[in-house]
């Protein structure tokens, strides 16, 4: 990000009167920058239909097929089944490629997935509904309070740079090495196994239905939280990491140095004027990491044996079952491209550079 | 069955058989009500179906179907093979297995309180006839004829090598089938639709775990286990840490080091292997080189080791299978008199001197073709099939050291290893058996060219191809005569025995690990009633069978 950091300012020494104080930003925010917005739509529709596109030819270049996959995972279904197998699962069809995807499309637009072959064939938007409340819940929340964590204390460690808080970062740095199969493992012998605080796995007890009720609330925060904290611990690094390096590079800058001479009290340099500067890079890598929420961890969830579309998406490739890839496919795409709205949005606030296109 | 191994699974293990901090599981500690749990391997199962005719409905993924809906006989996958009437009071077979007649076992409901009858089996078959339930265990029904008491079902062909599959058609109610639309694919998760007339009732379904209730009005008698529960962990790592730490107590995973990650833990942990009539088998490209050559797969088989196929790749879960016949112990009573007792061993010079009269000779440790080639191949087996890809640089050692043959170990992803065996583009794969209960599963699966449909095998990969064998393959499956059958089997085996198609490595096992804590009654080694295999028919006669420990 530091190819950025240094353009504006040479703007700043050519042109005194470039807009790009933030005084002049504040007018420009006042007019609704509709080019730039239509730009940014089009775009997002554009990458939306190749991203399903993609999605709709890639899994059918793979080796194989579904009844083939059946009948390895069904062993007492003989192979001589086979065609009946194909009707069954609505395979039969001679139609063409393009044929089917045409016929994909036109279903999409319904809100219709499919039925996955995979789990009793029910339909595709209930098999990923039944997943993605766990791994938005769980990832996500695990990967908010790492960005925060993580975010505000890079923050204070690059503030303060120097002093004993560097330690913070080759700690942290180290944690995020350990693979997490294994740190998800030990936690499991330690925190599981030898001191039954918390439950070896799963979303919650066995025998115990989804209802409002404090029982259950507290069930799955009790199974939630080693996997959460694991997590916690092995995100943490990049983000304080990204967050203290964008620090001390800001801190050098002369605006900072300006704010600090004019004696503005610390803490408002520090948040307003550092920190919100530092912070654009680390919102463009939560945005992408959105992705990676949605589409789960999948290692997070063998390891505490926890429901989410990680797995989910894993199982569906080694069963060629395309209806329920494709369903989860759309849902990260549309999870990415939705993260990068969010991110454009927020860097607008943030950044007033970005708003200003060619006028 | 071969599940990815993690040495986390050992490391957990070990750290728990060190702390010895096996607590006890269920409910309560010990006697009556304790609940089972019953776990798998296989990830969160999230969906709910309780269809039992779906192979991948959380009912038959969990295997709660098999409690749930019973089966006219359980045929026993081990042990003596035997069949015992379950919902029929008898099941009788015709002479040339076409038509089974059973007499419906009197006395059984259905666990919403309606009579079990005839009606319910027939109308069970019936949905084959009509075509509202795919026949994916290839019946070919034809019809049922009622005569008092008795019914007896039609087949279009002999089901000599496919009784099981009969038998194990789960009996659905026809009072509620009738108004099932569509009952390939209906979940039944609507109110009142899963009923059986199997020892439990279903009582709680969520994403993480299904529990179900003994049924008060179960036709078996009085069930020691009041309650069970089927959950699902992530990997096997995940299962073993359940089972040792007592929080699951019944599942039928493949455990490395078994006795050090979980019967060291508990001397109430058992853990059961019940070799079937399948076997783990070397299918060799009979169409290409180097195999084309049977001297070279006698060679092969005269220098692989199958008890370290057993000891090492398999961890003791198998049973090596050394006849030249290709069958395992348990169908001992198969092969003929003048190849009893025949076994192969590793014997290298016996391998060397069958390919030096073969022509083959020996430059700088390299074994050399009559054609003056060097010979080498490639044996794939899919990437994560821990055993089989132990196995598979056993054999490379072995070939190597023995006989100077350079093996190429291929792991490539399911997708390309299945296109491979299907198209014969493969050199060597190892793959199950067909399992038919007899003789006949291996010898089809090794010989049979039914198998190969539009140039694509689903068996019989390495394309053997003789009129003679499928000939007499078809008479052991379709006639009446034992005598004519015998004779088939004497054309097959001697086939099999001079041309060495496949080599058969160990016995496919049923595995079962449980604990005695709380109940006893399980299989055992010297009773081997069923397999401990909890997704297997055969759980009912289980559960039947436990009762609280003393």
């Amino acid at each position: 990000m530091t190819a950025i950091q240094p353009q504006p300012f040479t703007d700043d020494s050519d042109s005194v009167d470039a807009d790009t104080t933030p005084t002049n930003a504040v007018k420009g925010h006042s007019r609704i920058p509709w080019r730039f917005l239509g730009g940014r739509a089009l775009f997002y529709l554009f990458t939306l239909w190749a991203a399903i596109t993609i999605n709709f030819f890639l899994p059918r270049m793979m080796k194989g097929d579904a009844v083939t996959q059946y009948l390895a995972r069904n062993r007492n279904v003989t192979p001589e089944a086979a065609e009946a197998l194909r009707s069954l699962l609505g395979l039969d069809t001679d139609k063409t490629l393009l044929q089917q995807y045409v016929e994909y499309l036109g279903l999409l637009l319904r809100g219709d997935l499919g039925v996955s072959l995979l789990h009793g064939l029910r339909p595709v938007t209930e098999v990923i509904s039944q997943s993605l409340p766990w791994t938005l819940g769980l990832v996500g929340f695990a990967t908010l309070i790492s960005f925060a964590i993580g975010t505000i204390g890079g923050a204070i460690v690059g503030w303060r740079r120097g002093s004993k808080l560097d330690a913070l970062i080759p700690i942290t740095t180290f944690l995020s090495t350990i693979p997490y199969f294994w740190l998800g493992l030990l936690a499991i012998a330690l925190f599981s196994v030898n001191l039954g605080w918390f439950p070896i796995g799963k979303a919650y007890g066995v025998g115990i239905s989804p209802e409002l009720s404090f029982e259950f609330i507290g069930q799955v925060i009790h199974h939630g939280t080693l996997p959460a904290l694991t997590i916690v611990i092995a995100s943490l690094g990049g983000w304080m990491l990204g967050m203290r390096n964008m620090m001390l590079t800001v801190l050098d800058e002369d605006y900072v140095m300006v704010a600090q001479a004019k004696g503005m009290p610390n803490n408002r340099v520090l948040w307003r004027y550092a920190a919100r500067n530092a912070v654009l890079p680390q919102i463009q890598s939560f945005a992408l990491s959105i992705g990676f929420i949605v589409g789960g961890t999948i290692v997070m969830e063998v390891v505490f044996s926890y429901p989410g579309l990680g797995k989910l998406l894993l199982d569906a490739t080694n069963a060629k079952d395309y209806a329920l890839m494709q369903g989860v496919f759309l849902v990260i795409t549309l999870s990415v491209l939705l993260a990068n709205v969010l991110a454009d949005i927020a860097y607008a606030f943030l950044d007033p550079r970005t708003r200003q296109t060619e006028d | 069955m071969r599940l990815r191994t993690s040495i986390g699974a050992i490391g957990i293990a070990a750290a728990l058989a060190l702390t010895g901090c096996a607590t006890s599981g269920g409910d309560s500690g010990s006697g009556s009500g304790a609940a089972l749990t019953i776990a798998k391997p296989d990830g969160a199962i999230t969906t709910e179906s309780h269809n039992p005719y779906l192979g991948d409905s959380s009912a038959s993924k969990y295997g709660y179907a098999k409690v749930i809906f019973e089966t006219l006989a359980l045929v026993n996958p081990t042990g003596d093979l035997s069949t015992t009437p379950w919902l029929a009071e008898s099941v009788e077979w015709n002479d040339d297995y076409t038509e089974l007649t059973v007499v419906p076992r009197s006395g059984v409901t259905w666990s919403d309180g309606t009579a079990f009858t005839g009606d319910d089996i027939v109308f069970t078959f019936d949905q084959f006839l009509n075509g509202t339930l795919a026949d994916t265990s290839g019946l070919n029904y034809e019809g049922a004829t009622v005569d008092g008491d008795a019914i007896t079902l039609t087949f279009g062909d002999s089901k000599y090598v496919a009784q099981a599959r009969v038998l194990h058609t789960p009996i659905v109610p026809k009072h509620i089938w009738e108004n099932i639309e569509d009952p390939n694919t209906d979940p039944l998760t609507a109110e009142g639709l899963a009923v059986g007339t199997g020892p439990y009732v279903l009582d709680n379904w969520s994403t993480e775990s299904v529990t179900l209730t003994a049924n008060p009005n179960y036709w078996g008698g009085d069930l020691a286990v009041p309650e069970l529960h089927y959950v699902s962990y992530g990997d096997n790592a995940a299962l073993t840490t359940a089972l040792v730490s007592g929080e699951a107590d019944w599942a039928q995973a493949f455990i490395p080091q078994i006795e050090a990650s979980y019967l060291a833990a508990d001397e109430a942990n058992h853990f059961l292997v019940s070799p079937t009539a399948g076997a783990g088998t070397l299918f060799m490209n009979l169409q290409t080189k180097p195999f084309n050559d049977p001297a070279l797969r006698e060679a092969l088989a005269w220098t692989i080791d199958r008890q370290a196929y057993v000891d090492i790749a398999r961890e003791g879960a198998s049973e090596a299978i050394w006849s030249v016949t290709g069958l395992s112990d348990l169908l001992e009573n198969e092969i003929l008199p003048e190849y009893s007792g025949q076994n192969y061993k590793v014997d290298i010079d016996k391998a060397k001197q069958i390919l030096t009269d073969a022509g083959y000779t020996w430059q700088n440790e390299s074994l050399i073709d009559p054609d003056g080639e060097t010979v080498s191949f490639s044996i794939s087996v899919p990437a994560g099939w821990s055993d089989w890809n132990t196995e598979q640089a056993l054999l490379a050692e072995e070939l190597s050291e023995g006989l100077g043959i350079d093996v190429n170990v291929d792991q490539p992803d399911w997708g390309g290893w299945d296109a491979a065996r299907q198209e014969g583009t493969f050199q060597a794969i190892i793959h199950w058996l067909e399992d038919t209960g007899n003789a006949y599963g291996l010898y089809t699966s090794t010989m049979d060219t039914k198998w190969i449909v539009d140039d694509r095998a689903q068996f019989n990969f390495g394309r053997f191809d003789d009129s003679a064998v499928t000939e007499a393959l078809n008479t052991y499956a379709n006639t009446a005569s034992d005598d004519e059958r015998t004779a088939a089997l004497e054309v097959i085996q001697t086939a099999f025995v001079d041309n060495v198609p496949a080599i058969p490595l160990g016995a496919h096992p049923l595995l079962g690990e449980y604990n005695t804590r709380n109940y006893v009654g399980f299989p055992t080694e010297d009773d081997q009633y069923a397999s401990a295999d909890p997704t297997q028919p055969g759980i009912v006669q289980i559960l039947a069978k436990l009762t609280p420990a003393s």
